[in-house]
């Protein structure tokens, strides 16, 4: 059978840095096909190329057989090639229906059929349960939301070959679930299916073949058949080892309280509301908050920056300095057209001289201390790989030294290891006597590092497990997934 | 006080909308334009342009029509131009329309000078004949002035029910977006920018018209003045249109107060509209927000 696509000796230079070298493999039609790798191994960049939107040095593609010189995504959508990126394309200031026919637009005379649009779009949402408003602004729209506006970008067209970049890192477990029933349905439907993500457990789950590039190079090929969590992980990281720290826990209260906030709540301002909210942020702990997203996360880490205020309740910050790794990198935490080194520099505060030394030199730290891999000190930081960015803003919020330290997601599309570095990091932070807020959809995550686990679930704190009940709770983790993914979800609340 | 009534009359009324339809037609162009991402300084010029054009072939030829198409083409080449410079080989907006302001101003006093020997301005034309059958409405009777108002409407209609509208905002909030869903960016920028030139030569053709002669800057700044009322009016045609409408109506305010004499000093009633522009501008009366990648070359 002739494969849905075929990469052929494809390499793409960016400088001296080969982000697709010499690769070659096919994807069988209908199936669903993973690509994994390490942050900053190509997969992206192979992706771009199969989307027409980058052009590769040398190499050629087929789809369905036939070769194909893509130009711009253009060429790629007429020969039936949909992408979901791994940084979403949305226009925040159009409305969700806007985003979707964008490009596609179902026309009347002279007009945009509008109605026409809105019944297509709904019975999409209806079918597959997104529960999205198209006349809602994506502005207003959490990131998991977000992420299934570019879905429903997708259902909408009806391409035959679809690639997904990191489509899970935004979402909670309830949520994947819910992707992976869509992909099943999509490939049940005779799609072809690209998928890249970081978690093993989910390429176990789903993929029937998998392809793994380390360094631009494609290193290993499989049927799902022959694969295993192991044998995948030594895959992605090639010879180099890794050890993972011994995680220590509390088993009593941090002393000093940084942050009290005391029945706190919002009811304007924030997009979804606050009105419960008991949480004590103290030195030297990691406190964890487990929730869906969207159910007052980012108003509680707001509130911590001081860029809303509480309205109802109290929130007492006694902290003289508070650092964050926000939920959306490309639009919180940094300057896509900046290198690291003026990232590094925009942040701190008073007044600071930019020398090109200097820079590099704060640059250099960075990518040592935290393997941030770039192709040159002076890179732009948009184009780094998404993983890359991740790790340049998680060094640079700890390399802060703040008082009280917020991560938000801050191993979101972050590849295993270095997923396990940041780890250690966070726990030094806390070692260090500094207070720790963990903000997190992966629930794995969540419960290794945290020290108090507070739920949160529609604006409220509906459960919180003091840092004994959590150890003990802990020693029985299915068990504690369960309750804990109920709370979640608004189940078993007196 | 009777004397500030009697100001509120037809006459003052047409002098008003005779203000308002420069300032329109510039700051209608520059919103498909910005729409669209690229930021247009350069409408001053466009002005000026489609004035000077609209004068000399209608001194040359006497033909109101051939004058009248021969002035929207020039607009149309200069913005093509303009588009090649901004949108093709990406140069920075502002200075390109700085560039294009000096460039056109300075070509116009040349040429000037060259066909008829003098610096200031050119000999008088017949102007744009009213239509007969709406003499009766005493400032609707303009062809142009009736075009203005039937532009608020079809710009509101193409900028948000049109597939052509959706792809313009499109490439000026988020191009890469636009791009990656097959949208041809540099074809709607380019769009953009020629309609903002086209619209343009209106307002600049309706500047010699009305004055039955191109003098050297006769557009006084008023393209600028257009920008400023497209950025109050949030880039939308309605709200253009309102500015517009207020900005002329304060500049006619103005020169009538100064020929009745008044106690209101003039110079307060000329910086009205500038007061409301800034308090516009730092946020008094609600919040403007440019299209996301206006003025970022893609
Ligand atoms: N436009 C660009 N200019 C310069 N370098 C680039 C560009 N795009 C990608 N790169 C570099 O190419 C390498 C591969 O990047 P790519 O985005 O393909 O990685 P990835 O496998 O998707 O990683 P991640 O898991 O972090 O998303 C990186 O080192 C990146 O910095
Ligand atoms: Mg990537």
């Amino acid at each position: 059978m002739i494969p849905a696509i075929e990469f052929k000796n494809i390499t793409k230079q960016f400088g001296n840095l080969k982000a697709n070298d010499n690769v070659s493999f096919a994807i069988r039609k209908n199936s669903v096909h993973c690509i994994l790798g390490e942050n900053g191994a190509g997969k992206s960049t192979l992706m771009k190329i199969l989307y027409g939107a980058y052009q590769p040095d040398s190499g050629k593609l087929f789809v369905d057989g036939k070769q194909q010189n893509f130009h711009t995504p253009h060429d790629a959508i007429n020969a039936g090639v949909a992408m979901v990126w791994q940084h979403f394309m949305l226009i925040d200031d159009f409305s969700v229906l806007e985003n979707v026919i964008l490009g596609n637009e179902p026309i009347s005379g002279i007009k945009i059929d509008f109605k026409t649009a809105q019944k297509k779009i709904n019975d999409v949402i209806t079918k597959f349960n997104l529960g999205l408003n198209p006349d809602d602004k994506v502005e207003k729209l959490s990131i998991a939301e977000q992420q299934k506006v570019e879905l429903l970008k997708i259902l909408y067209r009806k391409p035959s070959i679809i690639i997904f970049d990191e489509p899970t890192a935004v979402l909670s477990p309830v949520e994947v679930d819910e992707f992976f029933n869509i992909i099943t349905k999509l490939k049940d439907s005779g799609n072809t299916i690209i998928l890249i993500t970081h978690k093993l457990r989910e390429v176990i789950q789903i993929a029937e073949r998998v392809t793994v590039l380390r360094q631009g190079k494609k290193v290993y090929e499989a049927e799902a058949t022959e694969i295993d969590e192991d044998i995948l992980g030594k895959e992605i990281v090639g010879d180099s080892s890794f050890e993972i720290a011994s995680e220590t826990k509390l088993e009593t209260d941090g002393e000093k309280k940084v942050a009290i906030l005391e029945k706190a709540g919002l009811s304007s301002g924030g997009y979804s509301k606050l009105n419960d909210i008991n949480l004590v942020l103290r030195a030297g702990e990691i406190s964890g908050i487990c929730g869906v997203e969207g159910n007052g996360q980012n108003e509680i880490v707001d509130i911590l920056l001081q860029l809303l205020s509480v309205e109802n309740g109290t929130a007492e910050l006694n902290y003289s300095s508070v650092s964050v790794v926000p939920d959306d990198r490309i639009k919180k935490g940094m300057i896509s057209e900046y290198t690291i080194g003026e990232n590094v520099i925009t942040r701190k505060m008073g007044f600071e001289i930019a020398l090109k030394a200097k820079l590099k030199k704060l640059s250099e730290i960075l990518i040592k201390s935290y393997d941030i891999r770039t192709p040159d000190y002076f890179t732009p930081m948009g184009n780094l790989s998404g993983g890359n960015q991740q790790k340049a803003i998680v060094a640079r919020e700890i390399e802060n030294q703040s008082e009280l330290i917020i991560f938000s997601h801050p191993t979101r599309g972050v590849d295993l290891k270095s997923s396990l570095f940041i780890h250690d990091e966070i726990i030094h932070v806390r070692n260090s006597g500094r207070a720790v807020l963990l903000v997190s959809s992966d629930l794995d995550e969540l419960f290794k590092l945290s020290d108090r686990l507070i739920v949160l679930y529609n604006g409220q704190t509906v459960k919180e497990y003091e840092p004994l009940e959590l150890k003990s709770r802990l020693k029985d983790a299915e068990s504690f997934t369960v309750e804990v993914g109920k709370l979640m979800v608004g189940a078993g609340i007196e | 006080m009777e004397n500030l009534l009697s100001i509120f009359s037809v006459v003052f009324l047409s002098q008003v909308f005779r203000m308002f339809t420069p300032y329109f037609f510039g700051a209608i162009g520059g919103a498909y334009s910005e729409r669209g991402g690229v930021i247009n300084i350069a409408i001053e010029g466009f002005l000026i342009s489609s004035a000077f054009s609209f004068a000399v072939v209608n001194i040359f030829t006497g033909s109101i029509i051939l004058s009248f198409i021969i002035a929207m083409l020039v607009n149309a080449v200069l913005s093509i131009l303009f588009a090649i410079f901004t949108v093709k080989l990406k140069t920075d907006h502002i200075v390109t329309g700085v560039g294009f302001n000096l460039l056109i101003a300075g070509l116009a006093d040349f040429l000037i000078a060259y066909f008829f020997k003098t610096s200031s301005n050119t000999p008088r034309f017949e102007e744009i004949p009213t239509i007969e059958v709406l003499s009766f409405l005493p400032f609707l009777s303009d062809p142009l002035i009736i075009v203005a108002f039937a532009t608020v409407p079809l710009s509101a209609f193409v900028f948000f029910k049109t597939r052509f509208g959706l792809r313009l905002r499109s490439v000026g909030e988020n191009p890469q977006a636009a791009e990656s869903l097959g949208v041809k960016v540099r074809f709607y920028k380019i769009a953009g920018v020629v309609l903002c030139g086209i619209i343009t030569s209106f307002g600049g053709i309706w500047l010699a018209s009305y004055q039955n002669t191109y003098s050297q800057g006769m557009t006084a700044g008023r393209g600028y003045i257009a920008l400023a009322a497209m950025i109050i009016g949030k880039w939308k045609p309605v709200n253009i249109f309102f500015v517009c409408l207020m900005f002329a109506f304060f500049e006619a305010l103005e020169i009538k107060l100064q020929i009745i004499g008044s106690f209101i000093p003039s110079q307060f009633i000329q910086s009205l509209p500038y007061i409301v522009t800034i308090l516009v501008l730092i946020g008094f009366i609600g919040k403007t927000r440019p299209p996301a990648a206006d003025g970022v070359p893609y």
